[in-house]
């Protein structure tokens, strides 16, 4: 389906309740629709058309006077389209069709500028606490434009989340928001009936840093990528391209071709860092520490190449909107090829002897299963979805970089469980190795950075998907004055991977709980971004010793 | 039963103050399979002395204190029937089925741990713990009956005795392999530490208790590497046998060296299995014990 | 499943150890154009402040009192970026390798720079003073308005 193909579908069906319909990029389409029409449009969208659902974003456009807006995004990968779906609200009382109801994926991010913009999706499912802190008042929307970035309001009483109730006869196992397996705050409240799991609740966002509201009020153009970057420890490059990327289709600056050549070689020495590290990780979950010190002792050389390249072994710092800061010069190349056959060597050594471990793969096989039509229907991303069968990868589908000049061979399996994500991750390693070398044999002369001309004028949008390790990362930007962007909205991979989790589990072992969580790499910094923390007017409670005891014990757990 | 004092210090004092170093042993190996450092050997011993010192704090239930305790002392007196290089210090005419309820014990003991830390990871591992001990004892049970079969007697030494004597018998063979295969379970080893698995129930029985008690859990942990591995040697592998106290001794504790490399060894390269694939295997395990009671039955 | 598994101890062991006894034994060496802590020529410093403007932890500000600029760098808050760096016009900010940097005292990581911003009482121009010598004969000199210099 074309672009015009799609076109005409939309305003055959929806006619003059679409006030607005252009192509804003290549492959780009924006509509805006009258918000008595969004569920159908979602569902058309979702259901009939076979779009996938990628976030939502709540806009405070007053400013401009344009109210409150809500723009929920959707990518048809197969024909490589992407659509930003426009609502605008009522600034007095906002509020929309929640499309929770028709399009499952969609819950979180409903329920995000619900709490952060105050913007009610009506017929939500589920419209709890989210994103906030469990002593936040409930009247105050930090992503609203008139709400200072370091303002810390007073601690609000009885507006905590509330977990749900285990269903009758099973007891709660938490799994979090401290765990040995989790390398960062999450609470996983899981329903347990002896070992077997029969339900589960999540509670995460303890991460959350205020990142998006940094964003877009106290960073400029220049200084997100740097702040970007530190979203994620891992996948920290990912997420810089996607915003400069955003930013370049927003303002229109062409990117020279040596700078996306070598974001894209970092981009690929980032994912194979990524997968070595996850491959470690899950050895670890399972208790095969063994794997854990091998996989990060094939992984070491890529980081200190990294810091060669780049300065630092990670928080690469190469990127600025419009190109990169640091060359790749050909004395670094022959190191280069170095590191990635000694590192292809021992991964293939790696994969060989893992296919022949027993203990290994029963307890990777048949854990944390996801169905084809579930990963379908929750709108996974990345290793999760192409495991369980599903044919996406976002450097194929909606190539940024120079992917387009050199694609990536994308790996599916259809088994669904945590054994089939496994091997797409290292059959992606070994893949990223053939592409480094492909984009480095073809590396092209000429500048690093683009020439621009004059200001980034406000109002622009501009929209970004790159492939991370863990999936598809989306950035949108909105354009704003004084230099810095309107809105930034961030869409890490683990956001839509995390909400599969309860249909992975279900039914489940408790041992294996952990490694299915492992298996999609979650990467809570990625998914929490919100909210920020000013260290030197922060208040300090002192608590004493006695006090603390007395505290820990009374909490008894599960008596 | 009869109680030689000299020989009781020694055993317990080994049993005490070199599972320690073999700890320590384990620890280096393991570390040089993940091509790291790895602590110093005497560790283990840092540890113990550094956990006594802290404060005990008290979490779950008062009683709580009595498990660890409770842990430490039955594998010590489980320790006293074990012979080491002689005659063990606590000998009588039944003590093998003294030595299982011992042991017993000792897992009763942490299976308490779980249940009073009134931690839902307490509980859970105090329940793994249980169907481990379920599933591993018979085997325990029949390869040391499969002995006492052919020696016509309950008693360790004459197990020893017996087999020394009568060489190599397939029964015995297999009733070794038995034991060996559970032996990573009876230490609490990969692949099967799953009663105490840190990264899926934060430690299980071992989840609340911190300080002295953790130093004496762990120490009985340690003893048992020291209990279980000489009881195998001494009873499987009698072989060269000086009759003389010291060289004696000191084969056992080689051979006891050898077997806990191997242990580390398989602990190293292994993940940690689901409780439901471990007791499938242990009951394979159990059937490969009864055949070997079978073939001693039949005199073979 | 017994053969991968002496072919993994195999690996392991061929291995050999890769760690390395840091810090009871000396660091890795680094490569080039590593970016460690930052540090401020302060003679070459024009103050421009085209490092405050780009630097994404704020953690440069500047203020001005007379004819005097000062700079305060704290660079607990800093990043290693670089940008700092790169938009210098005069080289005055660069950043070394040096990054061991751990202290008990924040004041070990604040750089002040106080730079002499005046223009010539003939003709009106930007000068800086020729030497230390200069500067130091120039402070103490009261400047018309009431203050020192």
């Amino acid at each position: 389906m074309t672009v015009a193909e799609l076109q005409a579908q939309l305003k055959e069906r929806f006619g003059e309740n679409l006030t607005r319909m252009e192509e804003r990029a290549p492959g780009k389409l924006s509509l805006t629709v009258q918000p008595k029409v969004l569920r159908a449009l979602a569902a058309y969208l979702f259901a009939e058309t076979g779009c996938r659902y990628v976030v939502s974003a709540g806009l405070d456009r007053r400013e401009s006077s344009r109210h409150f807006a809500v723009v929920h995004f959707f990518a048809r990968d197969p024909d490589r389209i992407a659509i930003d779906v426009n609502v605008f609200l009522d600034d007095e009382n906002p509020q929309l069709d929640s499309i929770t109801p028709v399009v499952p994926a969609a819950n979180w991010a409903e329920r995000e500028f619900a709490e952060l913009l105050g913007i009610t999706p009506l017929g939500h499912p589920d419209p709890r606490k989210l994103v906030l802190a469990d002593d936040w008042p409930p009247a105050m929307h930090p992503l609203r434009r008139d709400f200072p970035h370091d303002l810390r309001p007073e601690p609000a009483e009885g507006v905590a989340f509330q977990a749900k109730e285990p269903p009758p006869g099973a007891t709660v196992v938490p799994i979090g928001p401290y765990f040995p397996v989790l390398k960062e705050p999450a609470y996983f409240r899981l329903f347990v009936e002896g070992e077997q799991v029969v339900g589960c609740d999540y509670r995460g966002f303890y991460v959350h840093r205020g990142i998006e509201k940094l964003g877009d009020s106290v960073l400029t153009y220049n200084q997100i990528p740097f702040l970007a970057e530190r979203i994620c420890g891992i996948c920290g490059y990912v997420h810089s391209t996607c915003y400069c990327e955003a930013t370049e289709e927003a303002a229109g600056i062409d990117v020279p071709p040596r700078a996306r050549y070598i974001r894209t070689i970092m981009l690929e020495l980032e994912r194979i860092h990524s997968h070595l590290l996850w491959l470690g990780i899950a050895g670890h979950i399972i208790g095969f520490d063994t794997i854990l010190m091998q996989a990060w002792r094939i992984r070491e050389p890529v980081m200190w190449l990294c810091e060669q390249i780049s300065g630092s072994r990670k928080n690469y710092g190469m990127n600025l909107v419009g190109g990169v800061r640091r060359d790749i010069p050909p004395e670094l190349h022959a190191k280069i090829e170095e590191v990635l056959a000694k590192v292809e060597k021992e991964a293939t050594a790696i994969v060989g002897v893992v296919a022949g471990d027993t203990p290994l793969v029963m307890r990777l096989k048949g854990v944390g299963p996801l169905s084809r039509e579930d990963a379908i229907r929750l709108c996974v991303v990345g290793p999760t979805a192409r495991g369980s069968g599903v044919d996406l990868d976002a450097r194929r589908d909606h190539p940024c970089a120079a992917y387009g000049e050199v694609p990536p061979k994308v790996i599916v399996k259809e088994e669904g469980d945590a054994l089939a994500r496994t091997l797409v991750r290292l059959e992606e390693l070994l893949e990223s190795i053939a592409l480094v070398r492909k984009a480095l044999a073809h590396l092209p002369p000429g500048p690093l950075m683009a020439t621009f001309e004059g200001e980034i004028i406000d109002g622009l949008e501009g929209t970004c998907f790159v492939e991370a390790p863990r999936g598809e990362d989306f950035h949108y930007v909105l354009t704003g004055k004084a230099n810095r962007p309107l809105r930034w909205r961030v869409r890490a991979p683990s956001y839509p991977n995390l909400q599969a989790i309860p249909t992975m589990i279900q039914g489940q072992m408790v041992a294996d709980v952990p490694i299915a969580l492992g298996s999609i790499d979650p990467c809570f910094s990625c998914t929490e971004r919100l909210e920020t923390v000013d260290v030197r007017t922060g208040a300090v409670r002192v608590y004493g010793q006695e006090e603390l005891l007395r505290m820990t014990r009374e909490g008894r757990g599960c008596r | 039963m009869s109680l030689s004092l000299p020989m009781a210090i020694i055993n317990v004092g080994l049993a005490l103050l070199l599972s320690p170093l073999l700890e320590g042993i384990m620890r280096k190996l393991r570390a040089r399979i993940h091509s790291r450092i790895g602590p110093p050997v005497l560790q283990p011993y840092y540890d113990l002395l550094k956990l006594l010192g802290k404060e005990d704090l008290r979490a779950g239930d008062p009683w709580l204190i009595l498990a660890p305790i409770l842990a430490l002392a039955s594998t010590l007196t489980a320790s006293l029937l074990i012979p080491l290089g002689g005659e063990a210090p606590l000998a009588g005419a039944g003590d093998l089925l003294v030595f299982l309820y011992f042991v017993g014990i000792s897992a009763v003991a942490v299976i308490f741990m779980g249940m009073l830390s009134w931690s839902p990871y307490g509980f859970l591992g105090s329940s793994r713990e249980m169907m481990i001990y379920l599933t591993v004892e018979p085997v325990l049970f029949v390869t040391l009956i499969t002995a006492a079969v052919h020696a016509r007697s309950l008693k360790l030494y004459d197990l020893v005795l017996w087999n020394h004597a009568m060489g190599p018998q397939i029964s015995m063979l297999i009733a070794a392999i038995a034991y060996f295969l559970v032996l990573q379970a009876q230490l609490g080893r990969l692949p099967f530490d799953i009663a105490e698995a840190e990264t899926e129930i934060m430690g299980g029985p071992s989840v609340e208790i911190g300080g002295p008690k953790l130093a004496l859990f762990r120490w009985s942990v340690q003893a048992k590497l020291l209990v279980f591995t000489a009881l195998f040697v001494e009873v499987f592998f009698p072989w060269p046998k000086t009759f003389q106290f010291i060289p004696d001794l000191g084969l056992t504790l080689g051979k006891v060296l050898l077997i806990v490399l191997v242990v580390a060894g398989i602990d190293a390269v292994n993940p940690r299995l689901r409780i439901d694939q471990a007791l499938v295997f242990f009951f394979g395990v159990t059937m490969v014990s009864l055949a070997g009671l079978a073939l001693a039955l039949v005199g073979s | 499943m017994l053969r991968s598994k002496l072919k993994e101890a195999w690996i392991c062991l061929k291995a050999g150890r890769v760690t390395l006894p840091y810090p009871l034994g000396p660091a890795p060496a680094l490569p080039e154009g590593f970016r460690g802590k930052l540090e401020v020529d302060a003679e070459a410093c024009i103050g421009c402040g085209a490092c405050a403007n780009a630097c994404p932890s704020r953690l440069i500000g500047l203020a001005d009192q007379g004819y005097r600029r000062t700079l305060d760098f704290r660079l607990e808050r800093c990043t290693y970026c670089a940008r700092c760096a790169e938009v210098c016009p005069e080289g005055a900010v660069f950043l070394t390798p040096e990054f061991e940097l751990a202290t008990g005292s924040r004041e070990d990581l604040h750089i002040h720079v106080e730079v002499y911003m005046a223009t010539c009482r003939r003709c009106g121009r930007c000068y800086r003073p020729a030497s230390p010598l200069d500067r130091l004969m120039l402070t103490g000199m009261r400047d018309g308005e009431g203050g020192v210099s």
